[in-house]
């Protein structure tokens, strides 16, 4: 499990705004204006989507915008990076998944 | 069109803005929806009682830029022209300019080992980000490869949360990262002398333990590692693998004879739900690439940095550099060098020389160092400098 920091012992305390989001059509919360991947994984979510290839899960692994391993279909619009987009009251996020593999036949 | 803009709205880019903003039109553009930078999530003890806190730092540089300077945040910049005038091509429309700095800062390296690609492995700066600025818990236990001074630093922060860190090791040797024991070791001593005063005691307790006699301190250290300042640092276990299913849930580590080699059947477990990875940062050229300017490599400055001089100039008229992209050094470094890169836009040889000196003592004081041969090159881009460099407006 993860879960938020509300007492740090040098930085003291954070505000918290909670606001809905949408998750593969679940509402969660999140902090309002922070990153989706904190959002995400602050409800304890660390599979993002599935490799495009094997279908393997993926998690954020930079977080600053630099690998794109946290793209997200995000607001209707594929590959989005998640970790460099804020949580924004009633947003949509869903998880990318597998693609078919036409020419092998679809495995 | 603009007199300026800035590429990077971090520590060199906000605070080469805070000076031209009183002169010039300026535009800074970041991809990130928060200016700072990297300064986001760096904490550490400069002296006792005194705290870097970064997202403090950040936020005064943006309260003292966003009245007279236009930020541009969740904007990509993905080319950049030259044509008498800079054409920025960003995911928000493109814009010009008579002078441009780019100060894209650095990226991390991190090794790929079996099971790298689990939900639950990150870099070590993502753990720093979720911890430092977002503050949500990478997870309850992890695990850190890579003896660094990031990565260093960055345990004690997960500390500072009370996140446990189970293990921070090498990993087994690979194309990237084939740090021995006894490079570790160094880079541990190295911390002693420069780091902030939490490391500088646990690098300290290392010694105590080790006796650094060079030849016999590496084969003294203790096997199963040592705990110093909460951390269980260990140069002579590496992880040979990251295990879990769906996500991360334990690493296998094996322990090594003073020279890095494995020895057989020493293999353990050590349940975790998040592993660190971490080979230290690289300058982010991509931008000075576009433009077609020579790079130089120093495995001191982190990786290729684009050609340019002490005073930030580069190969071309009224093109600038400044921060991590001219070497990886600490975030006043950066500072500094947006505050030279401005002088220099501005012509003025005074400020500019004395921003120079502070450069210059910052270097020999820096509580966080990254590398120890630093200045042979920086020397060497100089000396690269002084034969190619051909910049016209001299
Ligand atoms: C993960 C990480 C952790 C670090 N931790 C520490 C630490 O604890 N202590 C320390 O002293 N130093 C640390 N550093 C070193 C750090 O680079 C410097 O301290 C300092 O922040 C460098 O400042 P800068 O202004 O050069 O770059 P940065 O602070 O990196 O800022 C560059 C900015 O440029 C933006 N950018 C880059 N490319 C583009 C583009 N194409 N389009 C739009 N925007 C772009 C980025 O989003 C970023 O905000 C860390 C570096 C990294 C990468
Ligand atoms: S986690 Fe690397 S781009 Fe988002």
């Amino acid at each position: 499990m993860t879960e938020r920091i509300t007492y740090h012992k040098i930085l003291g305390e954070i505000k918290h705004n909670p606001v809905p989001f949408n998750w593969n059509d679940q509402t969660l919360y999140g902090n309002a204006g922070e990153s989706l991947t904190a959002a995400l994984l602050a409800n304890g979510i660390r599979t993002l989507r599935y490799h495009e290839k094997d279908g393997k899960p993926r998690g954020l692994y930079c977080n600053i915008g630099h690998c794109s391993e946290c793209r997200c279909l995000i607001n209707g619009v594929r590959n989005q990076r998640a970790c460099m987009t804020p949580v924004r009251h009633g947003m949509s996020i869903e998880q990318q998944t597998e693609l078919p593999h036409r020419i092998k036949g679809g495995r | 069109m603009y007199d300026t803009i800035i590429i990077g709205a971090g520590p060199a880019g906000l605070s080469a803005a805070r000076i031209l903003q009183h002169s010039q039109k300026v535009l800074i553009i970041d991809e990130y929806f928060h200016p700072g930078g990297r300064l986001l999530g760096q904490l550490y003890e400069e002296e006792k009682g005194s705290w870097w806190n970064g997202l403090k730092m950040a936020d005064e540089l943006y309260e003292d830029t966003k009245e007279k300077t236009e930020i541009k945040l969740s904007t990509s910049v993905y080319n950049v022209e030259f044509d008498e005038t800079y054409t920025v091509y960003t995911t928000n429309g493109n814009f010009k300019s008579e002078h441009l700095i780019i100060a894209t800062g650095a990226r991390e390296k991190s090794t790929p080992l079996p099971g790298w690609d689990l939900p639950g492995v990150m870099t070590v700066g993502a753990a720093q980000v979720l911890t430092n600025f977002s503050r949500v818990k990478p997870g309850d236990k992890g695990v850190i490869v890579g003896v660094n001074p990031l990565s260093m630093v960055i345990g004690l922060e997960l500390g500072y949360a009370d996140i446990e860190v189970a293990k921070i090791c090498l990993p087994q040797e690979n194309l990237i990262n084939s740090d021995t024991p006894r490079e570790a070791l160094n880079t541990l001593m190295s911390l002693g002398k420069s780091a902030p005063s939490k490391p500088l005691s646990l690098a300290a307790g290392i010694a105590e333990t080790a006796r650094p006699f060079h030849s016999t301190a590496v084969k003294l250290f203790p096997k199963n590692g040592v705990k110093a300042m909460g951390m269980p640092i260990s140069i002579k276990e590496k992880i040979i693998r990251i295990n879990g299913t769906e996500k991360v849930e334990s690493v296998t580590v094996q322990k090594t004879d003073a020279a890095g080699t494995l020895i057989a059947d020493t293999d353990r477990v050590i349940d975790c739900d998040f592993v660190c990875l971490s080979d230290g940062l690289a300058p982010l050229n991509e931008i000075a690439s576009l433009l077609d300017l020579k790079h130089i490599y120093s495995e001191a400055l982190g990786g290729y940095v684009p050609l340019h001089s002490e005073k930030m100039q580069t190969e071309l008229p009224n093109l600038y550099v400044a921060g991590n992209i001219t070497g990886i050094e600490n975030a006043k470094i950066a500072i500094f060098q947006g505050e030279l890169a401005a002088h220099q836009i501005l012509n003025n040889e005074a400020l500019s020389l004395n921003t120079l000196t502070k450069i210059n003592n910052e270097r020999k004081h820096a509580k966080v160092k990254f590398h120890k041969d630093l200045d042979d090159g920086k020397k060497m881009v100089q000396n690269f400098w002084s034969k190619l460099g051909k910049n016209p407006s001299q």
